[in-house]
């Protein structure tokens, strides 16, 4: 009787706590798995989810008050603590969803980051290939512009000595008109008649000559780089001395005349040879007029002396 | 008077199983929709490969030998007793397939670290 009273009170003490009598062992554990799931993330995460536990839990503590020692009673405590593991499930699964959205959006920046740089290093090494072709390019340009130039030159060259040749055989044609012109070993020899060119046993040039050298001056003109050698020459008549100073006169004065038409002085030399070299007979008249002469000698170019 | 005796008997059987006829038809139907909603729970957790996840492996256990027991109850006409049982069962299938969720999002998120890791050793 007494602790039936006592059981009594502590169910009207308990009323308010919502329990008369041991809460049975399923309530119990909803209460705790309840307390500390609503503690975690779930309440921030999955707030609907915890919300159903909640529901749930109060459905069992209502069961539990109105019929303590039921099995729905039972039954209803444990699908609340089944009700607040789901809430903390599903809060775990959002946070691990959140977790690999971090780590995708870290990813993402750092592969962005390498592309950027990989990127960088490309278009570095595409710029130095492009300078290194650029160089090589300009190189290429330089090398055909000498190339070019080369040609060029040898072209005009080659152009200047067909000019040069084709003056040389013009020359030649137009001294054949006027005088006796040989191909000789030691040159081109012109040869003018004594008597076309002085005054009998003088040295002083006759009018009529100085228009024939004038023709010479111009075709001895066209090649001005040929050494010249002015050669006087006698016939045997007379001493040697004699016939050596008049022949070196008559050949100076020539090569003076050459000099003063524009022929480059260091380029002309003049020889008096007197009656050493013959080219006819003395014996007779025409033999001697013959001899009388002045040989103008275009000297080869490759035996030209050197200045 | 034997007869008779025995007639009353026949008649207070017959009495009783009319009364526990009775007694049964005054039960609730038999709880087919949660049975059905119960054995979808598990489907699907089973489906999402709770089988693969211990915790849920655990409780979708759990689920099938309570839903065992209701279709016992079933059975036994307890079709009350069954309803709180299947109820039971689905809230254990629920939770296996909310388990077998989060640690499929658990892999996933593990998976996506490791290849910042992979990215990370690789530069």
């Amino acid at each position: 009787m007494k602790k039936a009273v006592i059981g009594t009170l502590f169910c009207v003490l308990g009323g308010i706590a919502g329990c008369a009598h041991n809460p049975p062992q399923e309530l119990i554990e909803a209460r705790q798995t309840y307390q500390s799931v609503s503690n975690g993330p779930a309440a921030v995460v999955a707030p609907a989810e915890l919300h159903k536990a909640s529901e749930s839990l109060v459905a069992a503590e209502r069961a539990y008050q109105d019929d303590p020692d039921a099995q729905r009673t039972r039954d209803l405590a444990y699908i609340a603590q089944r009700k607040a593991l789901i809430a903390q499930a599903i809060a775990n699964r959002e946070m691990e969803s959140r977790r690999k959205a971090e780590n995708e959006r870290y990813y993402e920046s750092k592969q962005g980051e390498m592309i950027q740089r990989v990127k960088g290093d490309l278009n570095q090494t595409k710029a130095r290939l492009a300078q290194s072709e650029q160089g090589r390019r300009e190189e290429a340009f330089r090398h055909s512009t000498a190339l070019n130039q080369e040609r060029q030159a040898r072209a005009d060259a080659e152009q200047k000595a067909a000019e040069a040749d084709k003056r040389s055989k013009e020359m030649l044609e137009a001294l054949d008109k006027m005088a006796q012109v040989k191909e000789e070993e030691r040159g081109t020899v012109i040869t003018l008649s004594g008597s076309v060119l002085f005054v009998t046993n003088e040295a002083t040039l006759l009018p009529n000559a100085q228009v024939r050298l004038n023709q010479v001056a111009e075709a001895l003109l066209s090649t001005p780089d040929r050494d010249v050698l002015v050669e006087g020459h006698t016939d045997s008549r007379g001493t040697e001395s004699y016939n050596l100073d008049l022949s070196r006169r008559r050949a100076e004065a020539v090569r003076a005349y050459l000099v003063s038409r524009g022929y480059a002085a260091e380029h002309i030399r003049a020889e008096g040879i007197g009656k050493a070299r013959p080219i006819a007979p003395n014996s007779s008249a025409d033999g001697r007029a013959n001899n009388r002469r002045v040989e103008i000698i275009i000297q080869p170019k490759a035996k030209s002396e050197p200045r | 008077m034997r007869s008779r005796t025995s007639n009353i008997g026949l008649l207070s059987a017959a009495l009783a199983a009319l009364a526990l006829s009775v007694a049964c038809s005054s039960n609730p139907k038999p709880p087919t929709e949660q049975l059905a909603a119960t054995t979808a729970s598990e489907r699907a957790a089973t489906e999402v490969g709770a089988t693969e996840v211990p915790q849920a492996a655990l409780h979708l256990q759990l689920a099938k030998e309570q839903t065992e027991h209701a279709q016992l109850l079933i059975k036994k006409g307890e079709n009350t007793r069954a309803q709180s049982m299947l109820e039971r069962a689905q809230a254990d299938a629920e939770l296996a397939l909310a388990m077998a969720r989060a640690e499929q999002e658990r892999a996933a998120a593990q998976g996506a670290l490791d290849k910042v890791h992979e990215l990370q050793k690789s530069n």
